[in-house]
């Protein structure tokens, strides 16, 4: 095929995306589903990088820059996106490469959800991995929250129903586990809706059958004959079961959702320490308990040590009726969750967004080191099949 | 940006505090316990923090939650349309508010699903070793929770390696791979207040602490890959340590959750109870199971008794007896089950179930049953439970 050729395959792709950008929250016909496929069509030359809006796990393999088209049609002109930028020398070293396809193919899975960041589509070239998602100009939850040092119980109350959601979606419809709950990880859209990022721990647990047709996954070689198993998450939120693995199920992100309730209405989670290893002991052994101030209500309470429960056959969302018990617990009385669901009200926090492409509700980051270790054509030749999804 | 050359945000900075929580422990060696939290120390955030936050703290700053907020570089802080109702009272003081680095072990894969041979490496020790080493270990949660079988296998996977005196056996930020128990000679652990082992006299930093035989350092390493919170160094020549390696400890631990899962969802498919249940809810409850041992000769279920729990029959082998037959009614060996009735309904127990040899068995009560599935009356409607209850079970009269 020729560079043209290429070239127009790309603006066509993005031009068929961009209507559905124009409803960005329609639920799509799964069976007709565009957003999230390997576009093999597209290069990083496609875009211009305009900022480093993150730089993932562990601030070396990934990062998330604002981009807009280099080559825009007339209507593309204000479109903009966020480009998560993968490099395949740093994946394979830090041992991800499970779980960037693992990422990939599960965003695939669930684009189209009105709180977990849509992924438009993904590439790749010599040294790096791409994904193409949306951009959610509010920036982190966690950055407001450490702002406002902690929530109001309404506020609390209106993310935790939008994350309901998410996980009722991703437990009971898609079979996944999330396993890195925590504020750092929600972002807010330009409504003050949450969008879900990072999907590197997410697990297919392969007990539930996908909801949809599998599309085709390509040339690769499906390595994953059986389940792994991985120790992941972040330490403060990590369930008991996990550090002593006994467990591997969606228990662990009902478990963390208490302890995210917690930190929204208290400012800190319940269980902390400067050294990881007391912060395990102290879940594994010690109760959630809660500080005299400030106030926090008896549904609180409740919701959080239901949540927040060692055995699981006592885990709220773990048991009989699954997330439907959440919703109804008496903290979230009066939730219309249909309404949550299609976005009825605005959130509780709106981003001030000068334009569309404002970057100011995100941190800053100091640019790559120059010098990176290049992707030889030894380590290509072993781990570039391992790659041929993107 | 107010923050911007700090590499060591979150908790690293908010605990000027380098023994970490309270020492507690309670052990006769206090030092060990106490050093454990001191090589732990920080290990997670040390390098592998994914940003300079805008929120950070300066090392060793023992600044109140209030202080980084009032210099947030313009436009780089979130914006501040929303105004916080709550004020930072009862905030712990200590807490640090930095981003949270997540942090992730090597993905496993279980042996019975790969191609991979893995078998336990196994290192012979005497009596007296091994019963030192469980001492040793015994006062640690990662390894107070583990079965007797996994313990031995950990035991057994410990291996000796011997040191001249003045080596650095772990380096503060240096990658974690290995646990170490001290077996004979002392060694120092120094920490560098910059966060990592420098070069030149002072490189190493304050000497915080020694560990004499007994004690142990780098549990953190068999969690995941954090950089070392201290240096640790041999005192004297012929220095002895016990090393485990975390992929070692967490295939262990593994692949003996992995096959009791396994065993346990193949012998509930086994329950025609149960035969309506689909994977997911298999699985649920095959997570839910608890094992227990019996000695031979235990009554594990009494004739009249009101049942509430079901069991699985894991190793061993166990007998049912009635009252005014002298002879056992049945037989139970591994894979079957007993007492499944009791999920179903209150009647008394209609007969004793007593191990023969030694038994594991994995139960779970009925009311756990029900929290997670509901009552089994539903789950056996939803086909027609066509073989009657009196035929599978000679507990039921």
């Amino acid at each position: 095929m020729t560079n043209g050729a290429t070239r127009q395959r790309a603006r066509t792709f993005l031009a068929h995306i961009n209507t559905h950008e124009q409803k960005p929250h329609a639920p799509q016909n799964p069976l007709h589903k565009e957003l999230g496929c390997a576009g093999k069509c597209l290069q990083l030359s496609d875009f211009e990088l305009i900022k480093t809006l993150g730089t993932g796990r562990s601030g070396t393999f990934a990062r998330v820059w604002l981009v807009r088209l280099a080559h825009p049609q007339e209507d593309d002109r204000d479109k903009v996106f966020a480009l998560k930028v993968l490099r395949k020398v740093e994946v394979i070293k830090l041992k991800q490469v499970d779980h960037v396809n693992s990422e990939r193919s599960v965003l695939e899975d669930v684009a189209g959800h009105p709180f977990i960041t849509t992924l438009i589509t993904s590439f790749s070239d010599h040294d790096s991995l791409y994904m193409l998602l949306e951009y959610c100009p509010g920036g982190e939850v966690f950055s407001y929250l450490r702002k406002a040092k902690r929530f109001d119980e309404p506020t609390a109350k209106f993310y935790a129903a939008e994350i309901v959601l998410i996980l009722e979606f991703l437990h009971e419809q898609e079979g996944i586990a999330y396993r890195d709950l925590k504020p750092e990880n929600l972002l807010l859209d330009a409504e003050g809706h949450i969008k879900l990022v990072d999907f590197g721990f997410a697990k297919r647990l392969g007990t539930r059958k996908p909801s949809k047709p599998k599309k085709e996954v390509g040339t690769c070689i499906d390595r994953n004959q059986g389940e792994t198993y991985t120790l992941c998450g972040t330490p403060e939120y990590l369930a008991p079961e996990v550090i002593q693995s006994k467990g591997h199920t969606t228990a662990v992100d009902w478990w963390a959702l208490g302890i995210l309730i917690y930190e929204f209405l208290t400012g800190y989670p319940p269980f902390w320490n400067s050294n990881p290893m007391e912060i395990y002991k102290q879940i594994v052994n010690k109760p959630v308990t809660f500080p005299s101030e400030p106030h926090i209500s008896d549904e609180a309470k409740d919701i959080i040590l239901q949540l927040c429960t060692v055995d699981r056959t006592f885990r709220l969302g773990n048991m009989k009726g699954g997330a439907q018990r959440v919703k109804d617990h008496p903290f979230f009385r009066g939730v219309n969750w249909d309404d949550v669901y299609n976005r009825k009200s605005k959130g509780p926090i709106l981003p001030q967004l000068k334009h569309h492409a404002d970057t100011s509700c995100f941190e800053y980051y100091p640019p790559e080191k120059e010098g990176r270790e290049q992707y030889s054509s030894e380590l290509q030749k072993k781990w570039d099949s391992y790659f041929a999804d993107f | 940006m107010a923050m911007a050359g700090n590499t060591f945000p979150g908790r690293a900075g908010s605990n000027p505090n380098p023994f970490g929580g309270p020492l507690g422990g309670g052990n006769e060696r206090a030092s060990s316990g106490v050093i454990n939290r001191v090589v732990e120390e920080d290990e997670n955030d040390t390098i592998t923090s994914p940003t300079t936050p805008s929120f950070g703290f300066a090392k060793g700053n023992n600044s109140t939650f209030g202080a980084p907020f009032g210099n947030d570089g313009a436009g780089e802080g979130p914006p501040s349309s929303f105004r916080p109702g709550v004020g930072a009272e009862g905030f712990p003081a200590q807490y640090s508010m930095g981003r949270r680095t997540s942090v992730s072990a090597e993905s496993l894969n279980p042996t019975a699903s790969s191609n991979d041979n893995w078998t336990v490496p196994f290192h012979e020790k005497s009596q007296e070793q091994i019963a030192r080493l469980k001492k040793a270990i015994s006062g640690n949660f990662l390894f107070s929770h583990l079965d007797d079988e996994q313990s031995a296998q950990v035991l057994g996977a410990l291996v000796e390696k011997k040191y001249p005196a003045k080596l650095k056996i772990i380096s503060q930020g240096d990658e974690g791979d290995y646990f170490y128990v001290v077996e004979k000679g002392s060694f120092d652990v120094h920490v560098n207040p910059n966060g990592s082992l420098q070069s030149g006299t002072e490189g190493l930093g304050n000497k915080v602490a020694t560990i004499e035989p007994g004690g142990s350092f780098g549990e953190l390493a068999l969690m995941y890959n954090a950089p070392r919170a201290a240096t640790v160094i041999s005192v004297d020549s012929e220095s002895t340590l016990w090393l485990l390696d975390r992929v070692t400890f967490r295939r262990i631990l593994m692949e003996s959750t992995f096959q009791r899962r396994r065993l346990y969802e193949s012998f509930l498919e086994e329950v025609p109870l149960l035969s309506t249940l689909d994977p997911y809810e298999r699985s649920k409850i095959a997570d839910a199971l608890e094992a227990q041992k019996f000695p031979p000769g235990t009554t594990i279920i009494k004739e009249g008794d009101a049942g509430d729990a079901f069991y699985l029959l894991e190793s061993g082998e166990a007998e049912a007896f009635k009252s005014g037959v002298d002879n056992p009614v049945k037989f139970y060996k591994k894979g079957d089950y007993f007492g499944e009735l009791a999920l179903l309904n209150d009647a008394p127990r209609a007969a004793s179930i007593v191990s023969k040899t030694e038994v594991k068995v994995a139960t779970l009560r009925k009311d756990g049953f029900q929290r997670l599935l509901g009552p089994v009356e539903s789950i056996m409607r939803r086909t027609k439970y066509e073989q009657g209850v009196e035929e599978i079970d000679p507990l039921q009269k």
